[in-house]
């Protein structure tokens, strides 16, 4: 047995481990596919960036090896004729596509406990919830099974779970990794994004996925992302500090946590300026329009026909057959996020509502446009308000659910890149602090996060 | 602004959604309380900054208007439930049996 086929096969036992072991963030495997991918990589040697790296794949992204579900009845068993470029270029790299993750049903909701599968487990305390919506990727990742991952984004999807779950998770900016085979949520939001245990490999996974791909009209027309040389220190570099991310009611261990990690960066030679993002307090409820009513037009093609089984009543007509299919379909957050956007784009309530979403989200952008063009490198700041809740606590709460994405879609809302990074720990859970950077400046915020990541120890608790 | 269940009852109708009795109250209940919550935008005043900031931004690149086969990875034949003779083949609809 050679060396890269021990090494899937080795990652096949450690993804049957975690899973006996109630993790539940896998829900596709099958260790033939993976020796096979393996074994075929051995007998066309490649010297891919990626060579071997095993990676777990979200699964609302399109794979031929297994079916591509987003966590809902709806899609229960769907195989793809195609797959998405991401996963394409991963191959093309080298990588191993090891199996699909659990997630939020459509990736909508930030604890994993919306999949229609049931719920993954927190990697450390079952009884916590690992983020979401991409928290099977984080998970496993954490759990050490996959050597990384792909997950989506829309208001924070990779940033959050990898926050609670003490890893590297990346959201590039709007346009930089193809979205062709992710499958549509909030088309002027959704990004695929990287999960690793560290920033050298979360970074070497997105450079591998991006670039221009003439399959998606909204790619931008770069060249893939080349990794960037990781500097001794942050000599040159301005960290803002956006005073709307501290909050006198954040957690005080995250607080904790996000303070430390500031101080170490001004003592490797950053400049900390204190700055302003003054839109920020409109995100949550901009975000809970825009993407709902994105969502409530991509999911339409769900009605038992272009996609799904049917559910057809015994009388009645073809509109029948389609509201009884997505009612049996849906699950419940799938279901009221379809209302909501059907109500804001209604006659009568689009310019109250979706319009003026519109216009909140510019200025919510022109924040961030204003403080990158003044001289600020990057920003920083808590990647969520607190660390792992537990299961259940925020479930029949959607308010509540949604304000775990407080920090982290105001940079979905302006397709500026950001990642979230682990800065330590509270309470004995870890806690994520977040680089924020500008449009396609993904390279300076990797760089700035390379140093951290050697200045902050993740297990230390923050006081 | 406060939603009924009548109100949710229409949404569900223009959204092809069946909500069962049993689930309505609750369910009028959270899209109301949702609805609540992203009205706070109304008390902002977005001004005419915004469509000032839109003519701003970047084009969408375009490629050239080419006809291309699709990028099918499988035969339609190995993934539909039936296919014949270059078409899907779907179970009939109980209505349209009857016309």
């Amino acid at each position: 047995m050679t060396a890269l086929v021990e090494r899937a096969r080795e990652a096949a036992d450690r993804i049957e481990a975690v899973e006996r072991r109630g993790l539940h963030a896998v829900l596709a495997f099958d260790r033939t596919v993976l020796l096979e991918q393996a074994t075929k990589l051995d007998a066309a040697p490649t010297d891919g960036a990626l060579k071997g790296l095993v990676i777990g794949v979200k699964d609302n992204i399109a794979t031929l090896e297994y079916p591509t579900t987003c966590g809902s009845r709806i899609l229960e068993g769907y195989r793809s004729p195609y797959e998405a470029t991401a996963i394409k270029r991963l191959k093309q790299a080298g990588a191993l596509i090891a199996c699909k993750t659990n997630l939020d049903e459509f990736a909508m909701g930030s604890s994993t406990e919306h999949s229609a599968f049931g719920r993954t487990r927190h990697p450390e305390q079952p009884d916590l919830v690992p983020g979401g919506s991409s928290g099977g990727s984080a998970a496993l990742v954490a759990a050490g099974a996959v050597d990384a991952a792909l997950g989506s984004e829309t208001g924070g999807s990779v940033r959050q779970p990898a926050a609670f779950c003490g890893i590297v998770g990346i959201k590039p900016t709007y346009g930089r990794v193809s979205r062709y085979g992710l499958v549509a949520f909030g088309s002027s939001l959704d990004q695929i994004g990287a999960c690793g245990p560290d920033v050298q490999t979360a970074s070497r996974v997105l450079c591998a996925i991006s670039g221009r791909d003439p399959h998606d009209a909204t790619s931008a027309d770069l060249p893939p992302l080349e990794l960037p040389e990781f500097p001794d220190d942050l000599q040159g570099f301005t960290i803002g500090v956006p005073e709307e991310y501290f909050p006198d009611d954040l957690d005080a261990g995250v607080r904790a946590g996000c303070g430390r990690a500031i101080a170490r960066m001004r003592d490797a030679g950053a400049t900390i300026s204190p700055v302003s993002l003054p839109h920020t307090g409109l995100a949550i409820p901009t975000y809970y329009i825009l993407a709902p009513a994105e969502a409530s037009s991509n999911l339409a093609r769900y009605d038992g026909v272009r996609y799904g089984p049917r559910y057809a009543p015994p009388e009645g007509d073809v509109q029948a057959m389609y509201r009884a299919t997505r009612g049996v379909g849906f699950g419940p957050e799938v279901r009221r996020r379809i209302i909501v956007g059907t109500y804001v784009l209604s006659a009568g309530y689009y310019d109250a509502y979706y319009r003026k979403a519109l216009r909140a989200r510019w200025l919510i952008a022109r924040d961030f446009e204003k403080l990158f063009a003044g001289g600020v490198d990057l920003l920083f700041t808590p990647a969520a308000p607190t660390t792992a809740f537990r299961a259940g606590e925020k479930l029949e709460d959607p308010i509540a659910m949604y304000l775990a994405d407080v920090f982290s879609c105001p940079a979905n809302l302006a397709w500026v890149t950001a990642m979230s990074m682990p800065v330590g720990r509270a309470g004995g859970l870890p806690i994520g602090g977040q680089f924020i950077g500008p449009q396609f400046g993904e390279a300076r915020m990797l760089q700035a996060a390379s140093v951290l990541e050697r200045l902050v120890d993740p297990a230390a608790e923050a006081r | 602004m406060t939603l009924s269940r009548k109100d949710v009852e229409r949404i569900a109708e223009l959204a092809a959604l069946h909500v069962d009795e049993a689930q309505l109250p609750q369910l009028t209940q959270q899209i109301a309380r949702i609805i609540d919550y992203v009205s706070q935008l109304d008390a902002v005043d977005t001004g005419s900054d915004a469509a000032t900031w839109l003519a701003k931004s970047p084009p969408q690149p375009l490629r050239a208007d080419q006809v291309r086969p699709a990028d099918l990875m499988r035969d339609p034949t190995s993934f539909a439930p039936a296919f014949r003779e270059g078409v899907f083949v779907v179970p009939r609809l109980a209505a349209m049996e009857d016309e």
